[in-house]
């Protein structure tokens, strides 16, 4: 087949050689359709050879006047086999041209403005479509709805709150105490995923904004909206997004009008949530009571246990509500040839396992695209949000007695803390709080209003039948105003007798604006009769940022008051940054037949964060994909894809804003403003942290895809890590940021996928992935040290930056000596997922998740130990461990589990049925369960492995005070289509 | 085929190349969010060192309340039953763990106070890098800067017995030094600035907090000075230096025992709240008396009584127990003293011993005897040095309970190992472990 079409080609090659002499005008008209008969509007008609043509009409018609007869004209059009037809005579022809089943293949994207067929791309990028991302099961956020289906993701929950809290690893730690997250594009706007700090603290005692238990803004994100997920994992892939790339890139696009027939989507999901793994109480005895707090003690057990029959399980009667969730989406996707829409709007409610506990989220989305002539098309997408989050109070904290876990860790189950008849809590005699008051009285809220716009417009310059080249505008906004509010009644035991000052309110008012463009000129150019395929592109890219954060705080509040202005005492504080990073990128990539496939790449980058806001860094790119089973000498039938990859990248994260200041701050004393050193010394000459990655790989296609199988080995050097570290205090400073480090990650993914069976009566396909990472400190400028807001200190434990190891070690002082204990970063993950379709109407899907290895902290079992409510304290073995020196060893606990994350059943009605209930109305009904977190198995003591009590930024490190327990979902689901 | 290349890659070096030289240029980056550093290093405005005068005051409270619990947990004249479980753990040696040099209760103090000695060095190059002063007013600012240098190091040697005395330059600093040649060095920059201080003129050009009223002129705060520069001497064992610099200071036999410069306490923002203020008979949060204070002390001891108040139910936390909750402060902002002159009286008591004025040591505790309302109001054991030195570490237990004084009295006159122990396991502490970081 191959070696006649390039005999065709080379044939109309010479003919278009042979000199003509008839000089007159031919119009030659005609109409396209395609095999089915429809017409084909705004199909490509060029003269080959010439840069002369023009498209089909609405009705696929068209007319184009060539200058010599005999001509050929080249027929295109996106979606459909390019047709090359030799006209010997004025006149009408007909031109049929195929569907092609090439445009259906998937792509991935290569460059800013390019996309590259997956079959051709040098780099293991993943992709996540609609169907794997919420086709199973209901899904709050999309963070959270990316377990297990990305290899190479490593996946932390710092919360279990609703709403969540997650901080997304690609291929391991990428900076030690910059930027963690990848970069989010969503329809080409880069997107906020900030966690914003309330101000609790302030109230709780906790130690920094990141003990908060706050969540990240990807939460405002409606998963059913997104098409797929693009995911590039490493600086190889992410290099042309220069110095955002470290963290990798995930590129979200959200859903398009498909044109024709408008099709409405109707889908209602109820649901219920529970605690995932309670922990259960002490098994308390009189004799136990009586050894751990004596006679009194024993006396108040009893008098609980004869006046209630057992004892008050306060785990229970806080985590354990039954939280009910409901999720109600329209959407409608339509359109003719020259406009496309997708209307979609959703309202999900979740309630937590906590009373009072809860998120929802409203959110509308138009995405239009129009075609405005043959040279312009836009595309548009307008996405507005409100959230609204209650997440009360858990994590650390310092004698707030606002914390559950924490409160709980020393409130003793004889104790009676329901309020009397009058409605008065009683004051819980062991701990500065009562978890009944607060859980009913105490309020953590937030609010978010959001608006994230995205615009491209496509300029087609100039067409020729071997160049095409277009100029490729997009923009994005995306604003967020958010509001945070914690309110501590004056009447909270830990607030009782501040005299002035008890009750406390603080009331956060927030704004952030992100504001993208990016402009690229793109040439396609084929070479050597087709056989060899350019494709150019050159652009810029700016990017603007600010955001401005108030935090209004009142103490000594009026009565039942909730407002700053009903305090005694007022502190506000007030952050601003600004930024703006500007870049130029080129690139070019050469396809040979889908043979061999190069590419070379190059963007440069400035940032306002950088020491030097005018200094251009420069990240460099490089692959190489061979596909040998397209190579002409290729004949195992059984193989049809079999591609070598490599592919070498560069990236950059620049310094968090302030790096570069030593500024002082406000210090006051009497009401009279003074100025302090604030311990933190900037560096004004601070580069940006850099990446390097190279990236090998197989693809394996067997049997037409019926099974692939897809290997990558990365290798990742991040150079010049910029740290915070610990100065000597004597300084006068107590940490520094500056560039001291490097960091090496590497690490295996594994992939396999395979449609087991295909019949009429089951459907079976399966995948499993495997992937692990292995991190190394191989450069460390300073001498080892604990991170700080990653633990507690060397006495409890804590992340420790040290040269030659890991950087997610969990270091401990065990009798004065400095001690590894353990490692957050797992073994190895896999994940296995299957999907099954019976008699065409049952799908049944399930997914587990493994993770093996790996270490946490456990320091909720600090609390309880020193409390004396851990439940194995009634054993020997728990009484044995209240003997040993209370250190990171005796709390360290393998994290490792196995889990069913998600799990479904749908059942589709017949079409007859449908119609027959229905008749022409509906087209498709659908309904089933489904549920998440179904079920664990792990070694891990507490609620949940998936634990970070310093949220998801940072290392997110894998260390546990008393989280919001982690929850179990289930499911009823109903699609109707229209 | 090779022309393509070329020119694909010329056109692309070229239009990069132009794209990012007529880029827009960026604005050098200023911190929208507080002045910087460099800013008051050079030509500093008066108002510029009157704000770091302030920022000075201000973070000399830095780690009062964790220095006070930590030293007063580790000579057993209190405990702290909070939600951290090292104030009973590490600080009383529990099962044997050792002091961590990377927790709260060692850097806490340690970086609070020489952050307040950098604000000074500041506050000293600023005002000595500027035309908007005059010499006269110059002094003025060196003076109390160099006095609260001077008080820091003080505090440092009391609970590291070690600290660095050269910290000026963050890129350089000097070496850790010993107690006693931290404390040569501080008596020798209090003289200093007790100098500057009589070059300064009638008034200061800058103002201070209501906590230093009566010590906010050059004069009056060159006795605040004095009896700093007393101290000084007492803990170097200068009898002699220390009485001569008690006539210059504030110190009055008769006078009223609570004058002094005060630490004040605000809650607007920026501002720092009394960190050893706990609600009256609050649980899960409460500085508990060590049982052993109560039980120590002579019948009728009116301190007893009013720094401390009988809890409304006892307390028991981590195997320990208590009776006592503290009453020292009355909210979250009353005043700290920064020194008071019933401190006064006992460091003359124990500078006459030591310069074998033993008489004057007598005349001196007989004093504070009285002011506590003692049935035997006078001093009845033996006149020796031993006898007074011992009724002198009783007084200022009692006189200055929970106020960051015994757990250095004992260890100066060698005594830590006399406290008791009250679990089996626990082991004596009496210096705080330099933090980790400055080890590095």
């Amino acid at each position: 087949m191959k070696q006649n079409n390039l005999m065709n080609r080379n044939l109309l090659f010479l003919l278009l050689l042979l000199p003509c002499f008839v000089f007159a005008q031919n119009t030659i008209t005609g109409t396209v359709t395609t095999d089915k008969g429809d017409t084909v509007p705004f199909a490509n008609v060029i003269e080959k050879g010439t840069s002369n043509g023009t498209t089909t009409d609405i009705d696929g018609k068209f007319s184009i006047d060539v200058e010599n007869l005999p001509a050929t004209l080249v027929f295109s059009s996106l979606g459909y086999t390019t047709v090359e037809q030799e006209v010997t005579s004025a006149g009408a022809i007909s031109i049929t041209m195929g569907e092609s089943a090439e445009a259906l293949e998937e792509v991935v994207v290569t460059g800013l403005a390019t996309s590259v067929k997956r079959t051709n791309a040098a780099n293991a990028v993943s992709t996540v479509s609609a169907e794997e991302l919420v086709g199973t099961t209901g899904q709050s956020t999309v963070d959270g709805a990316l377990y297990g289906k990305v290899v190479g993701v490593n996946i932390t929950s710092s919360s279990g709150a609703p709403g969540g809290g997650f901080a997304l690893r690609l291929r391991g730690i990428s900076s030690i105490n910059g930027n963690n997250q990848p970069l989010i594009i969503v329809d080409g706007v880069y997107i906020n995923n900030v966690e914003i700090p309330s101000g609790l603290r302030f109230a709780s005692g906790a130690n920094s904004g990141n003990e908060e238990n706050a969540g990240n803004r990807l939460a405002d994100l409606d998963p059913n909206d997104i098409e797929n997920i693009e995911i590039l994992k490493g600086s190889s892939a992410a290099a042309i997004y220069g110095q955002r790339g470290n963290a990798g890139v995930i590129i979200i696009t959200t859903k398009r009008g498909k044109g024709g027939k408008t099709r409405i989507n109707f889908r209602q999901d109820v649901g219920i949530n529970k605690i995932q793994n309670a922990l259960g109480l002490r098994p308390w005895t009189a004799a136990s009571v009586l050894e751990t707090f004596g006679q009194d003690a024993v006396d108040q057990f009893n008098a609980t246990i004869a006046a209630n029959g057992e004892l008050y399980d306060y785990e229970d009667i806080i985590y354990g509500e039954t939280g009910f969730i409901t999720e109600t989406a329209l959407s409608a996707t339509g359109g003719n040839a020259k406009t496309k829409f997708y209307l979609g709007g959703s309202y999900r409610d979740e309630e937590g396992i906590i009373k009072n506990t809860g998120f929802d989220r409203f959110s509308i989305r138009a995405n239009i695209d129009h075609k405005i002539s043959n040279v312009f098309d836009i595309s548009s997408t307008t996405n507005y949000v409100r959230s609204n989050s209650q997440r009360s109070f858990t994590g650390n904290e310092n004698e707030g007695g606002l914390s559950y876990g924490y409160t709980l860790a020393f409130t003793r189950p004889w104790v009676n803390l329901f309020p009397d008849a009058q409605g008065n809590y009683p004051n819980n005699p062991n701990f500065s709080g009562n978890p009944l008051f607060v859980r009913d009285n105490a309020i953590n809220d937030d609010s978010n209003d959001r608006v994230i716009q995205g615009l491209t417009v496509n300029t087609k310059i100039y067409t020729d039948d071997i160049n095409r080249i277009r100029f490729s505008n997009r923009a994005g906004v995306d604003y967020l105003s958010n509001e945070t509010f914690v309110y501590v009644p004056e009447t909270h035991q830990a607030q009782q007798g501040l005299g002035a000052a008890a009750g406390f309110v603080a009331q956060g008012k927030n704004s952030f604006t992100q504001f993208n463009t990016q402009s690229a000129l793109v040439w396609d150019h084929d070479a050597m009769e087709g056989d060899l395929a350019f494709t150019t592109q050159i652009g810029t890219a700016y990017l603007f940022q600010d955001s401005n954060l108030i935090n209004a705080r009142g103490t000594g509040l009026a009565a039942g008051q909730t407002s700053v202005d009903q305090s005694a005492n007022q502190t506000t504080d007030q952050f601003r940054s600004e930024e703006k990073e500007f870049g130029v990128f080129g690139q070019v990539e050469a396809n040979y037949k889908d043979q061999i496939i190069g590419t070379l790449g190059y963007r440069f980058d400035k940032s306002t964060r950088n020491g030097d806001p005018n200094e251009f860094y420069g990240f460099p790119k490089a692959s190489v994909a061979v596909n040998l089973a397209n190579m002409d000498f290729w004949s195992v039938e059984a193989i049809n894809q079999m591609k070598l990859r490599a592919a070498y990248g560069e990236t950059g994260n620049p310094a968090r804003f302030g790096a570069t200041f030593t500024s002082l701050g406000a210090s006051n004393i009497g009401g009279v403003i003074g100025q302090s050193v604030v311990g933190v010394k900037g560096d004004a000459d601070v580069e940006p942290e850099t990446a390097s990655e190279f990236e090998v790989g197989l693809d394996l296609g067997l049997f037409q895809n019926r099974v692939s199988f897809e290997a990558t080995y990365y290798k990742k050097n991040i150079r010049d890590l910029i740290l915070t570290r610990q100065l000597p205090p004597s300084s006068g400073f107590t940490q520094e940021t500056t560039n001291l480090a490097d960091l090496e990650n590497n690490g295996i993914e594994l992939a396999v996928r395979a449609d087991v069976l295909d019949t009429d009566a089951i459907k079976w396909n399966t995948g499993v992935q495997f992937y692990l990472n292995r991190s190394e400190i191989t450069r460390l400028d300073v001498p080892a040290f604990a991170q700080p807001g990653a633990g507690f200190g060397t006495g409890l434990g804590t992340i420790y930056i040290e040269e030659g190891q890991p950087v997610t070690q969990l270091v401990g002082s065990i009798d004065g000596v400095l001690t590894q204990v353990g490692d957050t970063e797992p073994d190895f993950q896999m994940a296995f997922n299957n999907n099954l379709t019976l008699f065409n109407n049952v799908d049944i899907s399930f997914l587990f998740q493994l993770k093996s290895g790996g270490e946490n902290l456990n320091l909720s079992k600090f609390l309880t130990d020193l409390g004396q409510t851990t439940p194995d304290l009634e054993t020997q073995a728990g009484q044995d461990r209240l003997d040993t020196p209370a250190n990171a060893a005796r709390f360290v606990e393998p994290a490792g589990y196995l889990r069913l994350r998600e799990a479904a059943i749908y059942y589709r009605l017949p079409s007859n049925t449908v119609k027959g209930l229905f008749g022409e109305v509906v087209e498709g009904v659908k309904l089933g369960f489904s549920g998440r977190n179904l079920f664990t198995i792990t070694d891990y003591s507490s609620y949940d492995p998936e634990v970070s009590v310093n949220g998801g930024a940072g290392l997110s490190s894998g260390i546990e005070v008393t989280p919001f327990p982690s929850n179990r979902q289930v499911y009823f689901h109903l699609n109707v289509n229209f | 085929m090779k022309n393509i290349y070329k020119t694909i890659a010329t056109i692309s070096m070229a239009v990069l190349g132009l794209l990012a030289v007529s880029s827009c240029s960026f604005d050098e980056v200023i911190d929208p969010n507080g002045p910087s550093v460099d800013g008051v290093l050079a030509n500093a405005s008066k108002g510029q060192l009157n704000e770091l005068v302030v920022g000075v005051e201000s973070t000399l409270r830095n780690g009062i309340a964790i220095e006070t619990t930590a030293s007063g947990t580790m000579a057993r004249e209190l405990y702290l039953f909070d939600a951290d479980p090292r104030n009973t753990g590490d600080l009383l040696g529990k099962n044997g763990i050792p002091l961590d040099n990377n927790s709260f209760y060692s850097t806490s103090q340690w970086s609070g106070s020489y952050r307040c000695i950098k604000n000074a060095n500041l506050l000293i190059e600023g005002a000595s890098n500027t035309d908007a002063i005059t010499s006269v007013e110059q002094n003025g600012y060196l003076g109390f800067a160099k006095t609260v240098i001077a008080y820091e190091l003080i505090q440092m040697v009391k609970s590291y017995n070690q600290a660095r005395t050269d910290t000026t330059d963050p890129e350089n600093i000097g070496p850790l030094e010993n107690g006693e040649a931290v404390l040569a060095f501080a008596r020798g920059l209090l003289d200093e600035a007790n100098g500057n201080l009589n070059n300064a003129g009638g008034s200061f050009e800058f103002g201070l907090s209501s906590g230093f009223d009566g010590f906010d002129t050059p004069s009056t705060f060159a006795q605040f000075n004095r009896a700093v520069a007393a101290m000084a001497a007492v803990y170097s064992g200068d009898g002699g230096a220390a009485r001569t610099a008690l006539n210059a200071s504030f110190f009055n036999l008769n006078g009223d025992l609570s004058v002094g410069p005060k630490h004040i306490f605000g809650l607007g923002g920026g501002d720092q709240s009394n960190g050893l203020f706990k609600v009256p008979g609050e649980n899960g949060d409460q500085i508990i008396v060590h049982d052993s204070w109560v039980n120590d002390a002579e019948a009728g001891d009116t301190r007893v009584t009013t720094k401390t108040a009988v809890r409304p139910n006892p307390q028991s936390q981590d195997d320990l127990n208590g009776t006592n909750e503290t009453a020292l402060y009355e909210s979250n902002t009353s005043p700290i003293d920064i020194m008071r002159n019933e401190e006064l009286i006992l460091i003359y008591a124990e500078a006459s011993i030591q310069a074998g004025e033993l008489g004057d040591a007598q005349t001196a505790l007989d004093i504070i005897r009285n002011s506590a309302g003692l049935p035997n109001k006078d001093y009845g054991g033996a006149p020796t040095a031993a006898q007074l030195t011992s009724e002198m570490l009783t007084q200022r237990r009692y006189s200055l309970w929970a106020e960051n004084h015994r757990m250095y009295d004992l260890r100066r006159y060698n005594l830590s190992n006399t406290l008791p122990i009250d679990r089996d396991g626990d082991q004596i502490y009496n210096t705080l472990p330099v933090p980790l970081a400055e080890t590095n």
